[in-house]
């Protein structure tokens, strides 16, 4: 018999718990976080479509201050080379450069990070700064060949795949609440990560899910995001 | 729409953006006097031609300058706070023998 996990069962949870259940999430482990692993069958279809995935219980960490590209490079960190770009380390563990002096870390689909957690408690250099992106930001993930034109229905900027490339990054009005928007692709399939404030998680997931309608887009789970990598 | 251009994150809606008010030069926080004091922190010169002002982007909270014509309401350049504010300003105390009593 399966053991059945909770999403209360760990003091970091999803501000959308609730509503995971309501559509009948069943959730899982990933690494020391607890995210949906599916709601239905065949998410791997819907992901290619258009889904949307609710990683805010996964790692994440953001630095910043004039010393923090010099301390991240000390680290081992591989960052890009200008702003409002991200890249990928080895692990998969993304890095989004925010301003010269700012950086935004997010695990891999795993939902652990080496990096993270040597950062997180690795000594400061002088004028760095850690910033709790864990605990300010939500961080979703849309996906699929109707992503873009689901982002255009709440946002002024033009996410298509053939503008917008994969790993650059916005920082605008989503929906009209902030949100960092980095392109991501997840093996040849198009996924955007949306970070933004995680007072107002329940009004974009909501939102979101209103816009992605007319596509026939609906909410799926890790698991599908993970198959699609390995696809 | 109104676009204002960000230095940072490029071509954005107004409505990304909040006013900060007109620049003013830092008085000398040493030798100014608090008629100064109080025209650099309450007061604006309200100039009608162009102006130097505070912006920023709020999706990415990051504080920038612009140049606008407050006649055209043209927006003639933005630009980083670095051109500006390019050396580290150290905000020294007088020593104690210089503070003034009362």
């Amino acid at each position: 018999m399966s053991v059945v996990i909770s999403p209360t069962q760990t003091l970091r949870r999803s501000q959308l718990y609730r509503r995971h259940r309501q559509l009948g999430a069943d959730f899982a482990q990933f690494g020391d976080s607890i995210a949906v692993d599916h709601y239905g069958d065949d998410e791997v279809s819907q992901a290619r479509v258009l889904g949307l995935a609710d990683l805010s219980t996964l790692p994440r960490i953001g630095f910043k201050g004039l010393g923090t590209p010099v301390w991240a490079d000390s680290c081992g960190v591989k960052q890009p080379a200008q702003p409002n770009w991200a890249t990928l380390q080895g692990d998969n563990t993304l890095v989004a450069r925010l301003s010269s002096n700012e950086l935004l870390l997010a695990s891999n689909l795993t939902g652990s990070s080496k990096l993270i957690e040597t950062l997180a408690t690795a000594t400061r250099a002088h004028r760095v700064y850690a910033l709790p992106r864990g605990d300010s930001h939500s961080w979703l993930s849309l996906c699929g060949e109707q992503a873009a034109n689901t982002l255009a229905k709440v946002c002024a900027i033009d996410f298509r795949a053939q503008y917008f490339t994969n790993l650059q990054i916005a920082q605008t009005s989503l929906a009209k609440i902030n949100a960092v928007i980095v392109r991501t692709d997840i093996g040849d399939n198009l996924n955007y990560a949306i970070f933004s404030d995680s007072c107002s998680l329940e009004y974009l997931w909501d939102s979101l899910l209103d816009a992605m309608s007319e596509y026939r887009g609906r909410a799926i789970g890790l698991q599908a995001l993970r198959d699609c990598a390995t696809l | 729409m109104k676009v204002l251009i960000c230095p940072l994150n490029g071509p954005r809606n107004i409505s990304e953006f909040i006013y900060g008010g007109e620049y003013h030069p830092n008085p000398d926080h040493i030798e100014a006097s608090s008629r100064e004091w109080a025209e650099y922190v309450f007061f604006h010169r309200n100039v009608a031609g162009i102006v130097t002002e505070w912006w920023c982007h709020s999706a990415s909270s990051y504080w920038f300058l612009a140049e606008r014509n407050t006649l055209t309401d043209e927006i003639l350049r933005t630009f980083n706070t670095d051109e500006i504010f390019n050396c580290r300003v150290e905000f020294s105390s007088r020593s104690n023998s210089e503070v003034p009593s009362g």
